[in-house]
């Protein structure tokens, strides 16, 4: 090989993914690198496409439910609650306020629990280890409530259509508020791990910027466009399931850059806990289900001396409520951005077309944007900075 | 023609039309029960009472004539409330057995119970519980879940010339008696039974109407031609389902159409050919047997003459197989004597 030839291949193709510990999942980055900079990245999804949004095509609008569970996984009640609200929309469905306490309640654990995953896998990535044992140990907590309140650890399918699927019991209130009382002595925790650690700050600060002119520009949402400085958040913006009643702020970075985006999240998890402790103290009486015969399951004691009850079990279960021929997009907070559903009904009870946004999608999008410049060590952590989960992309 | 308005549009009808088929014409569409399509009207659940103008109790729009310039409303908060009751009453006595009723899933009961949202109807069970076989042992009558609507007896009388069955008894004793002398297990009151009272006793695998299969077909057995559906669960024919739009026969079939489907899945079914050596049947490969068979068939025609050989094929083949089959023996063999067991 003469000289000249060897002189001109600068650039290195590397494969990074799907089957690697730092992609939060199945995502396969193709990087340009010359040397260790990366000059251009090309993000490849696919790998867990379980076909989701035609799933829903074929079942019911109940049966929907846990597919959604699925999407962002380490949330999981958070896209239970932007599906049934979009239903509820398309089908014209008071929840009741109760329902709307618990739902929040569930919602902002399911936040904190994706927040977890977060912290402890992004430090994990850019080396401090021990950070993600303190974390799945809190982690660990908020799974034993949802084991309590649904059956299920990590997807508990715990919303219904016009509810929740039953009333919550006094060892779940008493487990919430332990853990409101214990939390922000672990928060204090990881933030004296990370926060005004020497490394941390080098390795986060000034890396993977973006202004918020261009966050905006590319469609994302969620933390990783509060670091740029936009105050967008859903719960304020667009208020659903009684989020209007609660005090809480949002955290908003500055320079956009991995670091802002970590101290965004580091907030979030006060403010999540705030609201918990808003919900849980000032939860009102009433039913946890709207009072309609068409929609809401009898319960099972009532169902074994009652045959209209047990009718209407059978039938809600086997059919289910009918939606309008219309189509509506509703969009919730999810743990990482805007989570909307457009929904499209056509007078039977299975959707016409589910149609997802996924936050992931839009920030796995403008990867290439934030990678661009830096050393493959900073991909680890932008990638770690924008929190992607593969089932949201994927679908 | 005669001229009436019903829920405010004006519709025109012949005479003698009832006022149920009017509204149809109209697009309207009234809640039955008890009503069928092929079967003369029963009134027995009054629940497609409508109001006329100028009378003061609701009439059975199921069985009442049109007449000229009549004003019929179908739809009204008190009518709603009358029908209502009227279903409370038919299900008070109804047992809790939807998780395992066969008719659950396509039972017109719970239909339209769903339909009226109705809630709260404590289940009183009746004195003396009573559930027993028909006459026949293909068919199974569950007293209990029996909402007496009078159809099987109509379809037994008048769609199949038979009259069968009969409502004895009285209130909560009433029940469907089967002559056993005149019953032939045509099943047309399976048919016709909105709900899980008259049930198939004869496969012991059921299927939910979501998990099984649906397939349209002919019936084999004779030259009449019934269309029905065979229901299909794990690759095995578990019943059949009629429509009473579709075909010749309009839902109905005979007793052979409606449980002869055994013998599609039968266990002793033959799955490879078998050849007889020394008394014994053994397993042999098609190229074996058929070489075998095509041999003695030829070595008998060369000897014999083609009328030594003789066909008989059976209803339980399928048409195009029938038809090989007689081409075979006509063209190939070179002989008339083929023959069909409906011949017989």
């Amino acid at each position: 090989m003469s000289v000249e030839i060897m002189a001109e291949s600068k650039k290195m193709y590397l494969n990074m993914g799907p089957h690697h510990p730092a992609t939060h999942g199945v995502l396969r980055i193709e990087l340009e690198l010359e040397g260790e900079t990366i000059v251009n990245a090309t993000p490849r999804i696919g790998y867990l496409h379980r076909g989701i949004e035609k799933l829903a095509e074929n079942r019911n609008y109940q049966q929907v439910i846990p597919l959604t569970d699925r999407l962002d996984y380490a949330s999981a009640s958070a896209n239970n609650m932007g599906y049934c609200v979009t239903v509820e929309n398309l089908m014209g469905i008071e929840v009741p306020k109760r329902a709307q306490y618990l739902r929040v309640i569930m919602a902002e654990f399911a936040r904190i629990m994706g927040h977890h995953l977060w912290i402890g896998t992004h430090a994990l990535d850019i080396g401090a280890m021990s950070v993600v044992f303190y974390a799945f140990r809190d982690r660990e907590m908020i799974m034993d409530i949802n084991e309590e309140i649904a059956g299920y650890r990590l997807t508990p399918t715990f919303f219904r259509i016009g509810g929740v699927a039953h009333d919550a019991t006094p060892k779940f209130i008493e487990m919430v508020r332990d853990f409101v009382k214990w939390f922000p002595k672990g928060l204090d925790g990881y933030h004296k791990l990370l926060t005004e650690n020497k490394i941390w700050t080098t390795r986060t600060m000034d890396i993977g910027t973006i202004s918020a002119e261009e966050a905006v520009n590319y469609g994302l949402t969620g933390p990783s466009l509060r670091g740029s400085g936009v105050a967008y958040d859903l719960r304020k913006a667009f208020p659903y399931s009684s989020y209007d009643d609660f005090d809480f702020q949002i955290p908003v970075g500055d320079k956009g850059d991995v670091y802002d985006r970590y101290l965004v999240r580091m907030e979030e998890f006060s403010q999540s806990l705030k609201i918990i402790d808003q919900a849980i103290e000032n939860l009102p009486e009433g039913p946890v289900n709207v009072d309609n015969p068409w929609i809401s399951n009898p319960d099972l004691d009532e169902v074994q001396k009652d045959i209209s009850a047990l009718i209407r079990r059978f039938m809600i279960h086997v059919k289910g409520p009918v939606a309008p021929e219309e189509e509506v997009y509703t969009a919730v907070e999810g743990a990482k951005g805007e989570l909307g559903f457009y929904l499209v009904g056509d007078g039977s009870e299975h959707p016409f077309r589910l149609k997802i946004r996924s936050p992931c999608f839009y920030l796995a999008s403008a990867l290439p944007r934030l990678m661009i410049g830096h050393m493959v060590a900073d991909a680890i952590a932008i990638i770690g900075s924008i929190d992607v989960v593969l089932g949201e992309i994927d679908r | 023609m005669v001229r009436l308005t019903i829920d405010g549009s004006e519709v025109e009808v012949p005479e003698g039309t009832t006022i149920l088929k009017a509204a149809e014409t109209a697009g309207i569409r009234i809640p039955t029960l008890c009503y069928h399509k092929r079967l003369p009207p029963i009134e027995s659940c009054n629940m497609c009472i409508v109001e006329i103008e100028g009378e003061e109790d609701p009439v059975n729009s199921c069985a009442a004539p049109v007449s000229e310039g009549l004003v019929v409303t179908t739809k009204s908060k008190a009518l709603h409330e009358k029908r209502t009751a009227n279903l409370k009453k038919i299900l008070k006595h109804h047992p809790l057995d939807c998780p395992v009723c066969d008719k659950a899933g396509e039972c017109e009961l719970q239909d339209i119970v769903y339909e009226f949202g109705i809630e709260d109807v404590p289940y009183e069970p009746r004195k003396v519980k009573r559930d027993d076989t028909y006459s026949t042992t293909l068919i199974r009558y569950w007293a209990d879940r029996c909402i007496l609507c009078g159809r099987c007896v109509a379809a037994c009388r008048d769609l199949k010339q038979i009259g069968a069955l009969e409502i004895q008894g009285e209130d909560e004793n009433a029940r469907i008696v089967v002559d056993p002398d005149k019953c032939k297990s045509c099943g047309e009151c399976l048919m016709v039974c909105p709900t899980g009272a008259l049930t198939e006793n004869l496969s012991k695998y059921k299927g939910r109407p979501w998990m099984v299969k649906r397939v349209w077909t002919t019936c084999s057995y004779c030259g009449c031609g019934c269309q029905f559906q065979l229901n299909v669960l794990d690759n095995r024919v578990i019943g059949i389902t009629t429509d009473v739009d579709t075909g010749v026969n309009r839902g109905s079939v005979c007793d052979k159409g409606r449980f002869g489907y055994e013998y599609i899945g039968d266990e002793s079914r033959l799955k490879k050919p078998l050849i007889k050596e020394n008394g014994a049947f053994r397993e042999a490969s098609w190229d074996e047997a058929l070489d075998l068979v095509a041999e003695k068939f030829k070595a008998i025609r060369d000897e014999h003459g083609p009328d030594a050989i003789a066909g008989l094929t059976s209803a339980k083949c399928t048409n195009e197989e029938n038809f090989l089959f007689q081409k075979f023996i006509r063209a190939v063999i070179g002989t008339n004597n083929v023959d069909h067991c409906a011949r017989l």
